[in-house]
């Protein structure tokens, strides 16, 4: 695997933070050239086991390290840490958590977490954490000779705790802030579904590059049976990627990851970005209006056609919505600079053939095609 | 007829006393779009641009290499997280900021020729 990566040449440098910030979600046509972001994963899979815990160390300032990459080597960003931006708490955190109830004695929860092999148990009562009791805690209790009162006098109370939507990055930065072992993570209805550690979150991050060094393991296999050739590339690609409602930190990628294949494909600069612009569009369109939707680009030698089809709840007047400056967009997506009302419009210019239906209460759907070879003028400029 | 007059990254960053984020690669910057809101950006601004914008997210650095765009400066003294750096790093995307405000950036761009 090593060797692989050893292998790889500047020109691949691109593809990989954009295929491992994507492939969780994006489904190909077939497993095509991106071979690159793969054999890194391998390559940092047996860094981080050998370096373990420095590894979530080192991401906490997110800085591009050494972690993982060679010196010298291309990789500027490493799949470790893409992948640390990516996954979530509730990926890594240990579900469902160990507790106990404040009229339990220390000795009790020294007894829990010597059985379930945990350092730390969250005290609720009526199902809220109110507390928690770490090894530190028993430790100390055994000293002081305490260990059969309550958990309820000798629980740390004011906790802190972690969301289960927050990155690992974020969770990173918060064991390094707080100093903690571990921090309950409650959901978005705040109830208690887990417990993370540091530890938990290094095997995460493993398992993950482990999973990745494994399909690269497979690809490889299957690359020396048939080589791809140039009339391969023009086969038509299909990239088809879940939109969620609010998740503004993933627009963009899946238009990224086209202009990657268009630029292979040498198309022409001009035509490559209206299609991302297209895409870049549509996708935030979802993001910001809907409840949810998918994102299609497929990619044929001669036009890309982009579909952007959500759940709801629908755009009440299509006429008004294509109307340059209209905007339904909330205060969140105008703070981060979306909702200028222009991504309709904008949209349209861009495309050859565009199509837009949409019911109230049973969603939207968007056609767009690009075509790749036909001269068109690019989109009159105009300046405000 | 329109004539583009390019002004070095360095020269941008002279001028600005602005500070890199990222790596900075020397380039030729073919004019200057500015605007915070993305859309916007995306419509009208062109390949080879410096964009100056105070916003931060994430979003800036998808936009930038949506429209080709090489340079973003960040004005009032912001910074994206480190995260964001990252991503611009790793796409060649060189980012500045500067203490001064918008307005102030674009009459000294203006002035030192950037047009």
């Amino acid at each position: 695997m090593n060797a692989t990566v050893e292998k790889d040449n500047g020109t691949r440098q691109t593809a990989v933070l954009q295929q491992s910030g994507g492939d969780q979600c994006f489904k190909f046509s077939r497993p095509c050239p991106e071979l690159t972001a793969d054999a890194a994963a391998a390559h940092n899979a047996v860094a981080i086991k050998l370096g373990n815990s420095t590894i979530a160390m080192t991401m906490s300032d997110g800085t591009p390290t050494d972690t993982g990459v060679t010196a010298g080597k291309p990789l500027k960003v490493s799949v470790a840490q893409v992948l640390i931006y990516e996954l979530r708490v509730r990926d890594a955190m240990t579900r469902p958590p160990v507790t106990a109830g404040p009229g339990d004695s220390l000795r009790t929860l020294q007894h829990l977490m010597k059985s379930h092999r945990i350092s730390g148990v969250p005290i609720l009562q009526d199902g809220a954490p109110v507390g928690l009791v770490s090894i530190e805690d028993i430790i100390n209790a055994l000293d002081q000779g305490h260990i059969n009162e309550p958990a309820a006098r000798w629980m740390t109370r004011n906790i802190v705790t972690l969301r289960d939507h927050f990155s690992l990055v974020r969770a990173v930065a918060e064991f390094d802030r707080h100093g903690f072992g571990r921090f309950p993570v409650l959901n978005s209805a705040s109830e208690l579904v887990g417990v993370i550690t540091r530890g938990d979150i290094t095997s995460c991050l493993v398992q993950h590059l482990e999973k990745r060094a494994e399909e690269v393991a497979a690809r490889e296999a299957a690359q020396t049976t048939g080589q791809a050739n140039d009339s391969e590339l023009a086969e038509p690609v299909v990239l088809r990627a879940e939109v969620k409602a609010g998740d503004y930190d993933s627009a963009g990628k899946v238009s990224q990851r086209m202009r990657q294949i268009l630029r292979m494909r040498g198309v022409d600069p001009d035509i490559q970005r209206r299609a991302a612009i297209v895409a870049y569009e549509a996708e935030t369109n979802i993001i910001i209006h809907s409840i949810g939707g998918d994102l299609s680009v497929a990619v044929t030698p001669g036009k890309v056609v982009i579909e952007a089809t959500d759940r709801g709840p629908g755009i009440e007047n299509i006429e008004l919505a294509m109307q340059e400056g209209w905007s339904t967009a909330g205060p969140l997506a105008r703070e981060l600079g979306f909702g200028a009302g222009m991504g309709l419009p904008n949209i349209r210019k861009c495309s050859d053939q565009f199509e837009i239906k949409s019911e109230m209460g049973a969603g939207t759907r968007l056609y767009s095609e690009v075509l790749l070879h036909k001269a068109v003028p690019p989109p009159q400029e105009k300046r405000p | 007829m329109k004539t583009v007059k390019l002004m070095k990254l360095s020269s941008v960053m002279a001028v600005l006393k602005a500070e890199p984020l990222t790596n900075e690669a020397e380039s030729d910057l073919t004019g200057c779009y500015i605007s915070d809101l993305l859309s916007d950006v995306l419509a009208h601004a062109n390949p080879g641009m410096l964009w100056v914008t105070i916003q931060t997210h994430r979003n800036v650095i998808s936009c930038a290499l949506t429209k080709d765009i090489g340079t973003v400066l960040f004005t009032c003294g912001r910074k994206p997280d480190p995260a964001v750096v990252a991503e611009a790093d790793a796409e060649g995307i060189v980012l500045l900021t500067t203490k001064q405000t918008t307005y102030e950036a674009a009459g000294k761009l203006w002035e030192a020729g950037l047009r």
